[in-house]
């Protein structure tokens, strides 16, 4: 038998690269997503879209629709006329609109046919009356709205919700500063354009309950809204969310169509499936706004940040989904990541006929991020530094609060920017550079150079930045008392082994049967929830991998989770599934204490074993068998998690969200070249180092860095909502909403810093979110070093960066490009003639309105 | 999203789609590769009764020499095939860098050379769906009288698109079309009719069948310019085709054409009359010459790009390719 | 319309409207939902499949087009219920997060090594830039399809190294697939 510390060493599922538990599932295409389910007498649903941006709906007639061979019915917002949405403050939207469409896009009717092709034949047919209204699709014009184009009657002015934070005196700190740079930033619409189109498919069960399957992130809030809309109370209900191919946000919302199916199977009285076409995902949207934001920062001679001045302004679309909780929380992380004693915030969400915002990978926090850490680099050039040592000397010391009341326990950003400094080379390149020189004087030599100087006209910079994220937001949007997360994990006595065949334990091959069974409500949607769960409950139970099988996502089996949002899964869930071992643990602990009467704590897990103190030893199964309790077939641990008070914030007006139980942080560089005739960006590298508190799966956490550096790498570069002047969405589609190829993609070089969280499950925080902000920022800052232009509008896209360049060129004195002093003209951004996109005088650089 | 219904001929002969053609035509579209109709027959732009398959047709494809020494492809040839041939390769390298260029590895694999100079004309107007196009009152192109473009005007400027165009109009290539009253050979800028609601200059029955490449053009040095926001899937919003070969007796042949900024690919006429001035001078000036392909561009709000960035580009296309090929 | 090919190896005869797309053959007439519709217009690759061992776009294609032709899908690469090497190096290398693009980008992997076993970075990276990945970055995928080539090459130093037999026989255009040892290089010209 094996030493115990030889067990020990070999135990290592915490930590070990390891492959995704459902990975051949995805390989092999076998994995079954929503779409992919078909049952008997299936029919298919076609929504139909309101062409007009705003319009009160006089009437729908569907009579040629349902004359159509093969339509089965045709439902409308009369069938499901119960108002609902994510936060308890803003049900104003329901899933066929009844009385008022909203976007160009909003939901109208379904036609329910014997297949796809029938139902889309259908919807033409369909004849809707509308009466025209007039619709707004600038935030700052909605804001100045006639009562007639207010999207609700109960919000005038078409302002969702505001808030004003003052944490500190930030006027009398700033009027102190040595330096102080305000300018107006503009980051439009991005959207999540996760690769599968939403997809429900809904079942009326012969006894009156209902079945639904969906590709959402979070089954509990499409739980509940469906018990609401339905009228049926959740036990009637089951929800089982099957393979999901992408959420990053837009399936954390109940969306249009998974209330829709469930409303057109009980009038059709068959199975109903709805899957979303490309143009439809973009209409359903639910990501980040554009937000318009004016940042003011002020900083002593020595780099000390004194104070920081926001006014943000936040383009919501069409209905409140998650509105408020963005908009909170680009103020409450702003001054949350550095030692910021002064902030005022003030924070606008504004509705628009445009498709809803909602929540996006980073939510809330990456276009103020962007602004402030792009302000840090005026700042830092303003007081003759190095911007990485202006971010040094601005770190947090925890444990520690934040002005604004959040708690942080574990904080490696200054290990993040060590890495990737040290790893680009930057204190090198900073020192051949001359500190403060005109960025004529930088001849693009730096260490890391991708490629020779063949292009006069091709200039290299690098960029530094840095940006963090919750884990997990400590408040459930509606309910206080909630539970975060439940997990079972469940052990049965093994089967009688063969004749002749080894005593289970060692369950080392892939063939093994599974030990445990972890059941969890979490929503694995590619990010690894699932393998997470089964490495942590391996590890706490000294089980292999392979001995863990998970079952996830199902309401009828699997404990309530609140869902896979705000990168609380690892954090939340993990430490419910870590208790949920312990418990079950302790049970055999029990059992086996009484047994070989010895003490319980000296039991331990170890190599599929059962270990006593004094070298009694049984196999897993066996002890587990041993633990049952008379005719009973199985153990369950239970184990929950709910944050700590501690971590819940302050008691102010907004102050729910932000609080986390714990923060990730991150730092990058980039090295970009810019050419400057044709304005056209190329990013070389980026570093990113990650503080995930402790990596538990490298594979995993190094994926999740890179995709979200790579998403925020898509919104700096190519990516953007674009508008017409009539709210028309000129890019629905992956043609044109340009997501980066692999040929537009860097390489993004990973750093995991671990800094043990003292509550994280084995020391974890998120990983999937926090690195997204920082490279946008970085990229603009490293655009500035290459080519001495500010660029105030992402994507920075080659016609945007030409515009900056010529604009350049045609300054007075080219040393004085980016003065930090001058303010920007604070034109409003409108609809430009007959550009269909937004154009904002603002992108231009500060003296282009001089 | 499924296809609206339609018959679907599938010829063995060009002579049999021929045919099918000219009695079909009026409610029917040809399919080639299928890249540009099919997404575009699933937002409704066309609802044909009938569709002719070429994909069928033997002969139509491949890459041989005439007997004069021009170079003929069939028009069903892959534009992979375009791009992988080493032969073509060598003789016609900016061919083949315009091949390379288009959407993306698979797309090339799918599509053809006839398919691509026959490419619908562009506009982000009209490339959506149906409710797409409902919500603005439809576009002069199609179901609507009004061209969001040039609101003004009754023309529409939705831009050709097709990269293959520019390098063959810059070779001097011809293309063969197959009617009921058999072949007829003509030079390929008199395919378009320079309207962009109806880009090609076809008659009734009418087939592109061959592109034909004049072994007076093989060799000559290429340069293709292409701008697009991504390097791969992306259609070009600004880009151009040089061919160029300096003589033994010190004169200069070249032709520059250009395509995604106009109605039609256009070949700038009077370059080389140009490029002899320019290149009297030591060093070459080459600012008249850019400013000749610069007055033929018409870059307009067909895209989400600003069309002014595209007229700088266009410019600094000219300038590149002129450079390069001079050097 | 009737239309006959084989998919993974099998024969199909079915008889469709002739407005049928290969993706909707299948997914829904053979349930071979592996091969995912992700865009609809060709714009991201998910449908990806192998048409005569050549990639192809499943959305953008007529069913009756590929009359004749031998088409493999994510389904039927794997050989005696193994993954093959690429599948198991995607799942190994984290060049599967949600899974979604992975089918399509396996096929086009697997049709640029079919074709070429030893491509540089470069050329891999130009193999699958039809195909969008929403979550990886890309960065894994890259190392995916070099970690299944290590493992091939390996395999081939070791001596097990097995012909891809769907690689045989690899033709352009969609039409009847040739017989298997009918492959040549393509003809030279002039």
């Amino acid at each position: 038998m094996a030493s115990r510390p030889q067990l020990e060493a070999a135990r290592a599922v915490i930590g070990a690269p390891t492959a995704m538990v459902d990975a051949p599932r995805k390989t092999s295409g076998a994995g079954a997503y929503t779409d992919d389910l078909a049952v008997p007498g299936m029919l298919h649903g076609k929504i139909l879209h309101s062409h007009l941006p705003h319009a009160r709906i006089r009437g729908v007639d569907a009579g040629a629709a349902l004359a159509l061979p093969g339509v089965r019915c045709v439902i409308t917002g009369a069938d499901a006329p119960t108002a609902y949405g994510v936060l308890p403050i803003g049900k104003d939207e329901c899933a066929l609109q009844p009385d008022k469409a909203r976007y160009i896009g909003d939901n109208i009717a379904c036609v329910v046919a014997e297949s796809e092709r029938i139902a889309a034949a259908a919807l033409p047919l369909i004849r809707v009356e509308y009466e025209p209204l007039p619709a707004y699709f600038d935030p700052e014009a909605a804001m100045a709205a006639p009562a007639a184009g207010w999207l609700h009657d109960h919000r005038p002015n078409n302002i969702e919700k505001e808030y004003h934070h003052v944490f500190g005196d930030p006027d009398a700190a700033m009027a102190r500063a040595a330096a102080v740079c305000r300018n107006r930033y503009v980051c439009p619409a991005v959207t999540h354009a996760a690769m599968e189109p939403h997809a429900t498919l809904a079942r009326f069960e012969p006894d009156g309950g209902l079945t639904v399957w969906s590709s959402t992130q979070v089954p509990y809030y499409l739980h509940k809204t469906l018990a609401r809309v339905l009228q049926m109370s959740m036990e009637r209900i089951r929800v089982i969310k099957p393979m999901v191919g992408g959420g990053f946000g837009g399936k954390s919302e109940v969306c249009p169509l998974e209330i829709v199916a469930a409303v057109a199977a009980r009038r059709a009285g068959a199975p109903v499936k709805i899957t979303y076409s490309r143009e439809e995902v973009f209409y359903a949207h639910r990501g980040r706004p554009l937000q318009i934001t004016v940042l003011e920062t002020g900083a002593a001679a020595d780099g000390k940040i004194l104070a920081v001045r926001a006014r943000v302004i936040q383009d919501g679309g069409a209905y409140c989904g998650y509105g408020p909780v963005t908009l909170l929380y680009s103020g409450a992380l702003l001054g949350a990541m550095y030692d910021i004693p002064n902030v005022r915030w003030d924070g606008y969400r504004v509705l628009t006929n445009k498709p809803a915002c909602g929540a996006m990978r980073g939510h809330g926090t990456v276009n103020t991020r962007f602004a402030f850490e792009a302000q840090l680099d005026e700042l830092a050039e303003r007081l003759g530094l190095d911007p990485a040592e202006l971010r040094r000397r601005n770190f947090l010391r925890p444990p520690c609060r934040t002005v604004n009341g959040l708690r942080v326990l574990s904080y490696g950003l200054p290990e993040c920017l060590e890495k990737v400094v040290a790893a680009s080379s930057w204190r090198e390149r900073r020192t051949a550079a001359a500190v403060g020189a005109p960025p004529a004087a930088n001849d693009g030599r730096g260490p890391q150079r991708a490629e020779p100087a063949s292009d006069p006209a091709r200039r290299h910079g690098w960029g530094v930045a840095c940006s963090h994220y919750v884990s997990g937001a400590a408040n459930a949007v509606d309910r206080a008392d909630a539970i975060h997360s439940t997990v079972y994990v469940e052990a049965a006595a093994p089967p009688p082994a063969p004749a002749g065949a080894a005593s289970g334990g060692g369950a080392e091959s892939d063939a093994a049967p599974p030990a445990v069974t972890v059941l969890t409500g979490t929503a694995e949607i590619g990010q690894g929830s699932d393998t997470m769960q089964a490495q942590i409950v391996a590890e706490a139970l000294g089980l292999p991998l392979a001995a863990v099988a998970v079952i996830a996502a199902d309401s009828a089996i699997t404990p309530m989770d609140l869902g896979s949002y705000s990168s609380r899964v690892t954090f939340m869930a993990g430490n419910a599934a870590l208790r949920a071992a312990q418990d079950l643990m302790r049970q055999i602990a029990a059992a086996l204490a009484r047994r070989w009467n010895c003490e319980a704590e000296g039991i331990r897990c170890l190599g599929g074993q059962v270990l006593g103190p004094s070298g009694q030893a049984l196999s897993f199964g066996a002890a587990v068998a041993a633990a049952l309790p008379p005719g009973a077939e199985r153990l369950r641990g239970v184990g929950t998690y709910s944050p700590p008070k501690e971590a819940q914030g302050g008691d102010f007006k907004g102050a729910g969200v932000g609080p986390s139980p714990a923060y990730s942080y991150s730092a990058q560089v980039a090295e970009v070249s810019v050419d400057e005739v044709s304005g056209q960006v190329t990013v070389h590298k980026i570093w990113a180092a990650h503080d995930c508190g402790r990596a538990l799966n490298p594979v995993a956490v190094e994926g999740q860095v890179i995709g979200s550096v790579w998403m925020g790498l898509g919104q700096a570069l190519s990516e953007e909502m674009a508008y017409t002047r009539g709210g028309q969405l000129a890019n629905p589609g992956l043609l044109d909403y340009r997501v980066p190829t692999i040929l537009d993609s860097p390489p993004i070089e990973a750093f995991i810093v671990e800094s043990l969280d003292p509550e994280g499950p084995f020391g974890a925080k998120e990983a999937g979110e926090g690195s997204l902000a920082a490279v946008i920022p970085a990229i603009a800052n490293a655009i500035y070093d290459a080519a001495g232009i500010r660029l105030y509008e992402p994507p920075f896209t080659p016609d945007r960066v030409l515009r900056a360049l010529k604009a350049r060129a045609a300054a007075p004195a080219p040393g004085q490009a980016a003065s930090a002093e001058q303010d920007q003209p604070e034109a409003k951004p409108g609809p430009a003639g007959g550009s269909p996109r937004p154009s904002h005088p603002a992108g231009a650089p500060p003296q282009a309105g001089k | 999203m499924p296809l609206p219904a339609f018959q679907l001929h599938r010829p063995r002969e060009l002579a049999e789609a021929v045919a099918l053609w000219a009695e079909r035509g009026a409610a029917g579209k040809l399919l080639a590769g299928g890249t540009d109709l099919i997404p575009s027959l699933k937002q409704g732009l066309f609802a044909p009764d009938h569709l002719i398959d070429l994909g069928a047709i033997a002969g139509m494809t491949g890459i041989s020499r005439a007997a004069n020494g021009d170079w003929l492809i069939g028009a069903m040839t892959r534009i992979h095939e375009l791009a992988e041939d080493p032969t073509l390769g060598r003789e016609f390298p900016l061919l083949a860098a315009a091949a390379a260029q288009i959407a993306s590895p698979v797309l090339r694999r799918m599509g053809t050379l006839g398919g691509n100079l026959c490419l619908d004309t562009r506009c982000l107007w009209y490339n959506q769906s149906y409710l797409w196009r409902q919500s603005c009152g439809f576009c002069l192109k199609k179901d609507g009288s009004v061209c969001h473009v040039a609101p003004g005007g009754r023309r529409c400027w939705a831009a050709f698109s097709a990269d293959t165009a520019p390098a063959l109009l810059a070779l001097d290539a011809g293309v063969e079309l197959a009617g009921p009253a058999g072949a007829r050979w003509l030079p390929l800028a008199d395919l378009y009719s320079g309207a962009g609601d109806h880009p090609l200059r076809l008659g009734r029955g009418e087939i592109l069948s061959r592109v034909r490449l004049p072994a007076a053009a093989a060799g000559m040095r290429g340069s293709y310019q292409k701008f697009r926001i991504r390097n791969s899937i992306d259609y070009p919003l600004a880009a151009l085709a040089l061919a160029l070969r300096r003589e033994a007796t010190g004169g200069v042949t070249a032709r520059l054409a250009l395509t995604a900024l106009n109605p039609a690919p256009v070949l700038v006429a009077g370059l080389e009359r140009c490029l002899a001035a320019a290149l009297a001078a030591d060093p070459p000036d080459l600012t008249a010459a850019v400013q000749l392909v610069n007055r033929a561009a018409k870059p307009l709000s067909t895209s989400t790009v600003p069309s002014d960035y595209r007229r700088d580009m266009v410019q600094l296309q000219a300038r590149r390719a002129l450079e390069a090929c001079l050097a | 319309m009737t239309t006959a090919f084989t998919v993974n190896g099998q024969p199909r005869r079915l008889e469709l409207d002739p407005a049928t797309l290969l993706l909707e053959v299948l997914r829904e007439h053979l349930r071979l939902t592996g091969t995912k519709c992700g865009c609809d217009d060709s714009s991201c690759g998910a449908c990806t499949v192998l048409v005569n061992g050549q990639p192809a776009l499943a959305c953008t294609l007529l069913a009756a087009v590929c009359d004749g032709a031998r088409i493999t899908t994510i389904e039927g690469i794997a050989a005696d219920g193994r993954l093959t090497a690429l599948q198991r190096a995607f799942g190994r290398m984290g060049g599967a997060q949600c899974g979604f693009c992975t089918p399509g980008m396996v096929m086009a992997a697997k049709a640029l090594l079919d074709d070429n076993p030893d491509p540089s970075d470069g050329e891999i990276q130009a193999a699958l830039s039809g195909n969008i990945c929403r979550c990886t970055g890309y960065v894994q995928i890259l190392a995916s399809v070099r970690a299944a080539l290590a493992e091939a090459a390996g395999a081939a130093a070791a001596g097990a190294a097995q012909p891809d037999a769907a690689a045989a026989g690899g033709r352009r255009g969609f039409g009847p697939a040739p017989p298997r040892q009918a492959t040549k290089p393509p003809a030279a010209h002039g």
